[in-house]
């Protein structure tokens, strides 16, 4: 699987992940919607009942104080005993609050206003009759109420009452039955929702666990591919190191084998032409014995040829091989600095720059120039040696070009930059023409006014020593203006890198 | 020096001009002893143990080497001269060569070599070396072989 193809699988996955959850999230709001529902329905349905409940409460007690004026009117009837009579007043008083309560509490219901409403007129219309019966067994005429109770009961007065009441009862009742099935809809409802979300969770939950599960697996499959691609990389770039390494090698090898190669004809060339030297001195005295003794036998040319031509190519011969044989060693050293081990150590610059100075001491005073170390260079682990020789070259050339007539300055400051160091050297000399810059890091390169001796090669040395501890150097610089040289070097040396010459 | 069998001088240098300009500063030094000379080391050494004029059969003898040969590395020869047993270890030889390295020339010490001189571009100053070279030979004491 490419990366790209993962990265397409990986906003798939994001959506897939996200439309999981919401649908969860759904689905549980809409079972706690359902619940809700079908809890406030169930309650209104238990508050339904409760009222029915209580309607037929107020029925059976309508019913059941109509029973005791009965019985108490019966009993006076009867008896003539007050206390009856008392009974019955009692319960006749109740009548019309509890007629009114079951009025009130079928407010809602027309059907059972209506029976009420027929309850009352049939209540209103049995109690003069009651009331009569009483005052007339009260005022002695017993028979008389006597004949009117036989009157009502054969009106049957109470049974149409109570006949009425058993209607309403009935009514409330089968209001009854249908919340209960209300009730029983919603509870099944709810049930119903409860699975239906029950088994759309489980879905998700299997859906997301697929997801995840087959996301992880390409995951884990891309993360292989990246190791394995990773394992490669780093063997690339251990084969690209060991390449540069090899040929770096290779290089240094060469660089010391054509020195050394070159030596060979140059000693040929150097020892004949000392050769032919001594041979010209010797006809050169000749000539002259010649020229002393007979004249005529010497021409112009042959004087001209031994005295002037001979010494002068004699002469040019020489210098020519001296500066090739300079340049060779110059060569040979550089490949054989390239190929000394590199010693890591715990280096206190201060130190280090303050021995540099000291070294230099002598050249410094000679040509007034004040030498400073600016606050405290950061100390580094690398080879004593190559720092020294970087730091040396750059003070020495400092030194080297600072313009007579002027007092000199050098500075060297230091500062940490991560995991690195750099150093700077600054000096207010003749400076380095900016086109320059790049050169004068090129091997037997130099710049600006060829008058102080050397070859060249102090700061491609410099430089080849910087990257083999793992540095750079960099130059700021104008004509006139001084030059800072600017080194930077790992805090800890990191393993030698290649550097060509 | 022995009179009787005057030191043979063999010259083991691939370059014909430094081995002329060796030839002519000896001569100059005023050394005047047979130079025997060679420009690879598988002749020089045919010569050294197997001709009948050669030291192994005949006499003392000065080798003058130099390290850079076409077919093997001088040093070979050198180590091969001074290992132990060798008829010839007790043989002076004297190292002419171009580096001036100084792990080469400690090498060339430790394998057993008398005298390093570098071939130095500055012709004076050879020239120098190779005359004090032959002061050098003509103090030298050169051991008695078993046959002489």
């Amino acid at each position: 699987m490419s990366l790209k193809q993962v990265a397409v699988s990986d906003a798939w996955f994001n959506r897939l992940v996200i439309g999981g959850i919401a649908l969860g999230f759904l689905t549980l709001l809409a079972t706690g919607l359902a619940a809700y529902q079908s809890v406030r329905e169930n309650q209104f349905h238990s508050s339904r009942v409760n009222h029915t409940f209580q309607v037929e409460q107020a029925i059976t007690d309508f019913l059941t104080e109509m029973d005791r004026a009965e019985i108490g009117r019966r009993g006076y009837l009867l008896t003539g005993v007050a206390a009856h009579a008392e009974t019955y007043h009692d319960a006749r008083e109740r009548f019309f609050p509890l007629l009114a309560r079951i009025r009130d509490l079928t407010r809602d219901n027309p059907r059972q206003q209506a029976n009420v409403a027929r309850l009352i007129a049939l209540t209103r219309s049995d109690i003069p009759f009651m009331e009569q019966s009483i005052a007339l067994v009260r005022s002695g005429q017993r028979d008389e109420g006597v004949r009117l109770f036989r009157d009502s009961v054969g009106r049957r007065a109470v049974t149409v009452l109570r006949a009425q009441a058993t209607v309403m009862i009935d009514e409330e009742n089968r209001l009854l039955a249908i919340r209960d099935a209300a009730t029983a809809r919603s509870i099944r409802l709810f049930y119903v929702t409860v699975a239906a979300a029950g088994v759309m969770l489980l879905l998700v939950g299997a859906g997301s666990i697929w997801v995840i599960t087959s996301y992880t697996r390409n995951l884990a499959t891309a993360r292989d591919e990246l190791r394995v691609l990773n394992t490669d990389l780093e063997g690339a770039v251990r084969e690209r190191t060991t390449d540069l390494q090899r040929a770096n090698d290779e290089i240094q090898r060469f660089a010391y084998i054509v020195s050394h190669d070159l030596r060979s004809p140059l000693v040929n060339v150097m020892g004949f032409t000392s050769e032919l030297e001594n041979a010209g001195k010797r006809l050169t005295r000749m000539v002259d014995m010649v020229e002393a003794r007979a004249p005529d036998l010497v021409d112009k040319d042959a004087k001209l040829a031994i005295r002037e031509d001979l010494p002068e190519a004699i002469g040019f011969i020489r210098t020519s091989t001296q500066k090739m044989d300079r340049l060779i060693n110059a060569i040979l050293r550089l490949s054989r600095e390239g190929r000394r081990a590199i010693t890591p150590e715990k280096l206190d610059m201060g130190a280090l720059a303050q021995g540099i100075a000291d070294t230099h001491r002598h050249r410094l005073d000679e040509s007034e120039i004040d030498f400073s170390i600016v606050g405290r260079l950061p100390d580094i682990t690398s080879d004593r040696l190559a720092v020294e020789q970087i730091l040396g070259n750059i003070v020495d050339n400092a030194i080297k070009y600072m313009p007579t007539g002027r007092r000199g300055r050098i500075e060297i400051r230091g500062r940490s930059d991560g995991q690195r160091a750099i150093f700077e050297v600054a000096d207010n000399g003749r400076g380095v023409d900016p086109k320059d810059h790049d050169r004068i890091f090129d091997l037997f390169r130099r710049s600006g006014a060829q008058d102080r001796p050397g070859e060249g090669i102090g700061l491609a040395h410099t430089r080849a020593l910087a990257y083999r501890l793992g540095g750079t150097i960099v130059v700021e610089s104008g004509l006139g203006r001084g030059a800072t040289f600017r080194i930077s070097l790992p805090v800890a040396f990191i393993g030698e890198q290649g550097a060509l010459l | 020096m022995n009179q009787a069998q005057p030191v043979n001088i063999i010259m083991i240098e691939d370059d014909e001009g430094h081995a002329r300009l060796i030839e002519k500063n000896i001569r100059r030094a005023g050394i005047s002893n047979d130079i025997q000379h060679f420009t690879d080391g598988t002749t020089a050494l045919d010569y050294l143990y197997e001709a009948p004029d050669g030291p192994v059969h005949n006499g003392p003898a000065l080798i003058l080497l130099d390290l850079n040969l076409p077919d093997m590395s001088g040093a070979d020869i050198l180590g091969r001269l001074k290992a132990d047993g060798n008829p010839l270890r007790r043989t002076p030889v004297v190292v002419l060569t171009t580096t001036d390295d100084k792990v080469e020339i400690q090498r060339c010490y430790d394998l057993g070599c008398n005298v390093y001189i570098t071939k130095p571009v500055n012709y004076d100053s050879f020239a120098d070396a190779i005359r004090q070279l032959g002061l050098f030979l003509s103090v030298i004491q050169v051991p008695d072989f078993p046959e002489a």
